[in-house]
């Protein structure tokens, strides 16, 4: 079986999530060959094939002109599955790919089990094993789904893309992301602190993250009642009732009184150094890592994106 | 010119229960809404039709219960609405529901110019965002996903250029018409019916159309023309939600592992 895989490249940069790719191929048993719109300057770790088009000259996103591009290289590699990341690019360019071949596709895939994705349904409360019906299929990737073992190594070899094609959708430059709300309430990100930051110069810490996510912190209630923080700051039942899109819990155990200030929350990330912590049981994601270490390293890696 | 927002009815999966026995849903019981994101869909071919005078239809394919959903898009103001059913449409997964979709704005096309087709990001049931791009291949019109603003439509000069959102960043794009536009929440705030615009719409009409109207090869629509299909459906075995680390891993990777994953689901990019 051979698999096709699209990395992705932005700002100079291959996509760290290009070697998730190479892990679910790994897992598949699959040879696999890659796909870039990149620069050879920022070439993957990767032994095998890899299919470069200069993005220079392609730009970063030229949807149908992408498409040309991997339309050819799958009619000579001929995968039996094309893999894309489910990102903004993934989302966009694999229904195109799809829908040339008339394959089946399946977004979102988080495992395989026997061969057979499997992705997320119904607001992801519920998975589902898809089988297709046709010889090729075409997947999209969730985010941090598959990963690699080890550190990727080996230098790909290149072989050089270029296509005729013409898009006529244009590109018209980029716009960073505006900052949100000041309202706790009305706050899109919290950051929040807990007894674990250990003492109080580590709010510092919090505050970082919250401002570069562009959020605001907030804090749990043994951190206000050690007056490390203001009350006005506080997320509980005695503090403030708060529904972000994202809430990040940093060394918060998780009283049922924090719980019941927070769990409305769309999307939480827990960091704490007990994985049994309860602050788990509403966790999205449970990190499990020392805050005073993670926290910043995190801080940094969001600010550079 | 027409604007066509398509709409899909779902259950309320806020509300969905797993039975701990079977490990199936349990939906008896859990009322049908309009997909949520389809209601931005809805509101921005309103918005249009209010602008700059374009004729709103509303679109979905489903079940003869799914005209409720429609009467309720008729209540908030869309010229015309229409429900594609056929018990030969039923079991479909994406690639055929954008099949039968596709046929009909074809078929509405015919009698005027298409403009902008209009479809949610992704559903809530069926998590998969592929049926929009997928009545864009099907018609060959361009495709802009993940829009959160429309910066300017020109319907003399068939122009229209969009905000994409983006991994912690927007685009801005600009294609010439007929386009078909996905959309995310943040592109607007849905209108409510008032109760006027209730009783009005209770005259109003859905048209239904099945596939003697349409007349599509059955073997290409519904179940049979799905070329994927679910062999099982499971409840996740931790709902605590993911771990990474273990606490002696390295916060560098572990950033890395954190950040995909909220880039992924869009949390990054606020």
């Amino acid at each position: 079986m051979k698999a096709l895989l699209v990395a992705e490249y932005r700002d100079g940069q291959l996509l760290n999530s290009s070697y998730e790719l190479v892990a679910f191929a790994q897992q598949l048993g699959a040879e696999s060959a890659m796909f870039l719109v990149g620069s050879e300057s920022a070439l993957p770790q990767y032994d095998g094939t890899l299919y470069l088009a200069d993005s220079e000259k392609y730009s970063e996103f030229n949807p149908a002109v992408h498409k040309q591009l991997l339309l050819d290289v799958i009619a000579k590699e001929q995968p039996a599955v094309v893999v894309f990341s489910h990102s903004s690019y993934g989302w966009d360019l694999a229904p195109r790919i799809s829908l040339a071949l008339d394959a089946a596709h399946v977004s979102e895939v988080v495992d395989i089990i026997d061969d057979v994705p499997v992705a997320p349904v119904c607001n992801s409360k519920l998975r589902r094993e898809v089988k297709a019906k046709t010889g090729q299929t075409v997947v999209t990737l969730q985010a941090g789904a598959f990963g690699l073992n080890s550190d990727p190594v080996g230098s790909p070899t290149l072989e050089s893309i270029d296509t005729d094609a013409a898009g006529q959708v244009t590109f018209d430059g980029y716009e960073e992301a505006e900052a949100g709300g000041a309202d706790l309430s009305k706050a899109e990100v919290i950051v929040s602190a807990g007894r674990g930051i250990g003492k109080p110069e580590n709010l510092e810490i919090i505050e970082g993250l919250a401002k570069s996510l562009k959020g605001e912190y907030g804090a749990s209630r043994p951190v206000v009642d050690s007056e490390w923080a203001d009350h006005s700051r506080q997320v509980g039942t005695t503090g403030q009732t708060v529904s972000p899109k994202l809430y990040v819990a940093c060394g918060i155990s998780g009283a049922i009184q924090h719980l019941a200030g927070m769990k409305k929350s769309e999307f939480v990330v827990a960091i704490n150094t007990d994985k049994d912590a309860p602050i788990g049981e509403v966790a999205d994601v449970l990190v499990v890592a020392d805050l005073k270490q993670f926290v910043p390293a995190l801080t940094e890696k969001v600010q550079a994106l | 010119m027409l604007v066509i927002s398509c709409i899909k009815q779902v259950p309320d999966t806020t509300q969905v229960q797993i039975d701990p026995v079977t490990n199936t849903l349990i939906r008896d019981g859990i009322p049908f809404i309009v997909n949520p994101y389809d209601s931005h869909a809805l509101e921005e071919g309103l918005r249009l039709k209010d602008r700059f005078g374009l004729r709103s239809v509303a679109l979905s394919m489903g079940p003869p219960n799914a005209e409720t959903t429609l009467r309720k898009a008729c209540a908030l103001g869309v010229d015309e609405a229409i429900l594609l059913s056929d018990r030969c449409f039923g079991g479909a997964d994406t690639l055929a529901t954008s099949k039968v979709l596709a046929a009909a704005i074809e078929r509405l096309a015919q009698q005027e110019e298409l403009g902008i087709v209009f479809c949610g990001k992704q559903t809530i049931d069926g998590d998969t965002a592929q049926v929009g791009p997928g009545i864009a291949s099907r018609l060959g019109l361009q495709q802009l996903t993940l829009v959160d603003r429309i910066e300017h439509l020109d319907p003399v000069k068939k122009v229209i250029r969009v905000r994409r959102k983006l991994e912690g960043r927007h685009e801005i794009v600009e294609a010439p018409l007929p386009v078909m536009i996905t959309v995310v929440r943040e592109l607007n705030r849905p209108r409510y019916p008032t109760v006027p615009m209730r009783l009005e719409a209770e005259n109003i009409k859905v048209e239904t159309w099945d596939n003697s109207v349409l007349e599509l090869d059955t073997e290409t629509v519904g179940l049979k023309g799905s070329p994927t299909w679910v062999s099982k459906i499971f409840s996740p075995e931790h709902d605590q939600g993911e771990i990474i680390g273990d606490g002696e891993g390295d916060p560098e990777g572990m950033a890395n592992l954190l950040i995909d994953k909220l880039l992924s689901k869009d949390l990054l990019a606020i």
